[in-house]
């Protein structure tokens, strides 16, 4: 950073108040115009609350927030663009029926004098707008619905633009990116920046951080912890600065040299249909890898639930097996009692009871195991005592934060949650485990331990299908890889052929 | 622990602020708030009789309050509970017709009673079916079921077992073999020993909700259906169940009635006590043992709204009605007050 160069933003002394919680507590860090500005922290670190503020989404409550060197009291989103700040949200803000050209021009269509919107107007101006940035559009009349995820946010990106925004928030952008994508993205980003305009990177990725951005914004626990030119510093700083103490990334433990390794072993789970053919042997982690959307969540759903997602999903006929005995339509249940544990893809939705406690939440799932359950004269009894002990010991295992029992599970930080889960999923002592997204949304102190406890499993024997949308995490902890592109296997990859480039090809279709 | 305290301490609340804000409107009509609190409270616990009324209106919303609160745990909306309790009520004296034979007391009025929670459950699993098989909204099909339900009583009372002795819509009369005695402390108030039994079916339903692995699957279908079928809990399943359990309990208002008041089905007996066990429940704020204070309360109301019509100049039983509605406001603005601070913390 140029620190001769003229600021576009500067926060002095922001604070951001919830009841008594801090979620931004006097920040100060300024952008310079025309920068690449990297934004991380871990999740609740306050970042995304220190946009909306910027954004006028949330009001602040103490500080100043100037831009351009001026004094601004930003009361909403609509004045925040006419200052020329833009932004694009995790979850795009697009109307999916709708056109990608009244999408963009949605609030600002040029009007004649009957105040008829003047479409082919609207489309030679974003035309020119691309060509002056050097932005590869054309699919105006296409329906949001019907462009790729990286489309889309292109298609965001020109919005913002067409808004004329000088400053352009961009939150999580890779998240649902291939590598291919994310490359394009940031390619596109470089061009911007070329011509000027300032762009703030909120991001959890420390090795995207460090390639594409100027300098970096660090924040923990509602404050910033510093802000550093890229150039000038690593992976290890930054992560110190957004954990506290020293992390590692990868997965360093030992990784146990399956036995029978060379040899076909017996596979302890076979999935075939006409689509999709998978095999599981013992003791390995078998990681899939592909674009959201592209068939991983339903064979996900159909292995932990045939009896419900079977026909759904897979209408041709499929052949399930799990330790050579014939699946059918089972129900979570019968698996579990087969020895098949299961972490599911969204933590919220579909493995935690928010608004019960810790005790309930660990039962969900176990209810019917005869370590908790007492036979009496009203039937099929839970015994919460004893549930309760091993709640508190897994509290002590998994380091589970805050550690009573009593705690809504919905009041739980990500990473805690999923530690939960993780618990929760290893109490039976399956013996195939599906984990889907394991550290989704989990702070980096809590993906150590998470990941220790599936390579753990591994090396105990056990065998893992590992769902994620981090290729990082499945080249770190598999021994194999299946890439699902449009709804069927379309590469499978050995762990010495592991390779992000290639991998990220073939997700991309190749 | 310090949860449900809290939580009944805001019902008590509600109670305060409805029944302060009802007294404020007698006095605007005219009349002494202390005159009406002293008639509300002397209808209902001035004498045996008094209080013996004052139960043998609380004994329904018991079961009513249930019939909501039970299918409340599985994310359910019961609005059905006066078509079911019609239905269970129909089912109890039709037992008379039926077991006309029976010569063992305890037989017959087992044989009434398991009659009327078989009625009346599968009335309210009718609703939980086709949830479960069709997705059809419950609150749309039990408010049909109830209509559906005050046909066929009506039906049923006038054609087929009316009694053709009497010029009422009334059916024929219960062998005396079905009779359920009254305490003679009451002073000839219809209720006897049943008042314990259906404090004691609250409290085990309580502890059974809570410990049972039934009871679990009702609760984490209704915080979370995706999870809960995720891990293997049949939403299905536990919607029947809960609708079936939730019109049983509210058949079981036809053994009151049927056994223990009139000893035969009267068309329109019900002071709607179906729709009352809504209320009832809200201020229970889906705490079961909380049913019991609740349902008294509103019987004391119901005992007390006769009384106003007679004892006081300004006002008419309508004030109760008025009370229970703001009582029902003031739980509700509670829980307005709570989701408030919950979103600031």
């Amino acid at each position: 950073m140029n620190p001769s160069s003229p600021i576009a933003i500067e926060f002095k002394d922001v604070s951001k108040v919830f009841g008594n919680f801090y979620a931004n507590r006097k920040i100060n860090f300024s952008i310079a115009k025309g920068s690449i500005h990297g934004l991380i922290g871990e999740n609740g670190a306050g970042k995304s609350t220190a946009m909306k503020v910027l954004f006028g989404i949330q009001p602040k409550d103490e500080g100043e927030i100037l831009v351009n060197g001026n004094l601004v009291k930003i009361k909403n989103p609509i004045h925040a663009m006419t200052l020329g700040i833009g932004m694009v949200h995790q979850h795009f803000m697009l109307a999916d029926s709708e056109t990608v050209l009244d999408n963009i021009i949605l609030g600002r269509e040029p009007k004649n004098f009957f105040g008829m919107i003047q479409r082919e107007k609207a489309k030679k101006e974003l035309v020119q707008i691309c060509e002056s940035y050097g932005l590869q559009f054309s699919r105006w009349d296409t329906k949001v619905q019907d462009l790729s995820v990286g489309e889309q946010q292109r298609a965001e990106i020109i919005k913002l633009l067409y808004q004329k925004s000088e400053v352009l928030i961009l939150d999580e952008p890779t998240a649902v990116l291939t590598p291919q994508e994310v490359k394009e993205l940031f390619v596109n980003l470089r061009k911007l920046k070329a011509e000027g305009k300032t762009i703030v990177l909120i991001s959890h990725k420390l090795k995207e951080v460090l390639e594409f951005t100027d300098s970096v914004t660090v924040m923990r626990r509602g404050e910033v912890v510093g802000t550093k030119v890229t150039s000038e510093t690593n992976e290890d700083e930054l992560a110190e600065m957004m954990v506290g103490r020293k992390v590692t990334f990868t997965y360093q433990g030992p990784r146990k040299i399956l036995s029978n390794q060379g040899a076909q072993p017996k596979p302890v789970l076979k999935f075939n249909s006409n689509k999709v053919k998978l095999e599981l042997r013992p003791g390995e982690i078998l990681g899939v890898a592909g674009v959201q959307g592209n068939g991983q969540t339903e064979l996900l759903k159909v292995l932990s639930n045939p009896s419900t997602y079977g026909e759904k999903y897979f209408k041709e006929k499929y052949d399930y097996t799990v330790n050579g005995k014939e699946i059918g339509d089972a129900t979570p249940f019968d698996l579990r009692k087969m020895g098949v544990g299961l972490v599911p893809e969204d933590r919220l939705s579909e493995a935690l009871l928010k608004q019960q406690d810790m005790t309930e939440n660990f039962l969900l799932g176990q209810h019917h195991d005869e370590r908790y359950v007492s036979h009496g004269i009203l039937g099929k009894m839970i015994n919460r005592t004893k549930v309760r002990t091993e709640v508190e010991k897994n509290i002590r295992d998994f380091d589970i934060r805050p550690p009573y029992t009593t705690v809504w599970a919905g009041k739980m930080s990500g990473g805690n949650q999923q530690k939960l889960v993780m618990a929760r999923l290893l109490d039976p002592k399956p013996s195939i485990l599906f984990i889907a997204h394991p550290t989704r949304g989990v702070d980096v102190g809590a993906i150590e331990k998470i990941h220790e406890s599936i390579m753990q499993e591994r090396n105990l024997g056990k065998s893992v299908i590992l769902f994620s949308s981090e290729l990082d995490e499945l080249i770190d902890l598999s021994d194999r890889i299946v890439v699902f592109f449009d709804g069927k296997i379309h590469g499978e990859f050995s762990r010495k052929e592991f390779d992000p480039w290639a991998i990220g090809k073939v997700m991309g279709g190749a | 622990m310090k949860y449900l305290l809290r939580s009944s301490l805001k019902s008590i609340a509600g109670v305060f602020l409805g029944l302060s804000l009802g007294l404020v409107v007698c006095y605007f009509a005219g009349e002494s708030p202390l005159k009406v609190l002293k008639v509300l409270f002397q209808s209902s616990f001035g004498s045996g009789y008094d209080f013996g009324m004052t139960l043998f209106y609380t004994a329904p919303l018991l079961l009513t309050g249930l019939a909501v609160a039970i299918p409340f745990r599985a994310g359910l909306f019961n609005i059905g509970g006066e078509g079911q309790l019609l239905v269970g009520a129909l089912g109890a004296a039709a037992a008379g017709v039926i077991g006309k034979d029976i010569h063992s007391p305890i037989v017959a009025i087992l044989f009434a009673t398991a009659l009327a929670f078989l009625a009346g459950g599968i009335w309210g699993a009718i609703p939980g079916f086709l949830k479960a098989k069709r997705g059809s909204h419950e609150v749309i099909t039990t408010i049909m079921m109830n209509f559906i339900a005050a046909g066929m009583t009506s039906y049923f009372t006038l054609y087929v077992i009316k009694d053709p002795d009497s010029s009422q819509a009334e059916t024929i009369p219960l062998p005396a073999i079905f009779h359920l005695k009254p305490f003679a402390i009451f002073n000839g108030a219809p209720m006897g020993e049943l008042i314990f039994v259906l404090i004691a079916i609250v409290v085990i339903i309580h502890y059974w909700l809570w410990n049972s692995v039934r009871g679990f699957e009702l609760k984490a279908v209704g915080e979370n259906e995706v999870a809960a079928e995720t891990y293997g809990i049949s939403k299905q399943k536990s919607w029947i169940f809960a609708m079936f359990l939730a019109g049983g309990l509210a058949g079981l208002v036809g053994v009151v009635e049927v056994l223990g008041n009139a000893h035969r089905f009267k068309l329109g007996f019900s002071a709607d006590y179906g729709f009352v066990g809504i209320a009832v429940a809200l201020l229970a704020r889906g705490n079961i043992l909380g049913i019991i204070p609740s349902a008294l309360l509103f019987g004391i109301l119901q005992k007390g709204s006769g009384s106003l019509d007679l004892e006081t100049e300004k006002v008419t039983r309508d004030l109760a009605y008025i009370i229970q509605g703001l009582i029902i406001l003031g739980v509700a603005a509670e829980g307005l007050y709570e989701r408030k601070r919950v979103k600031r913390v």
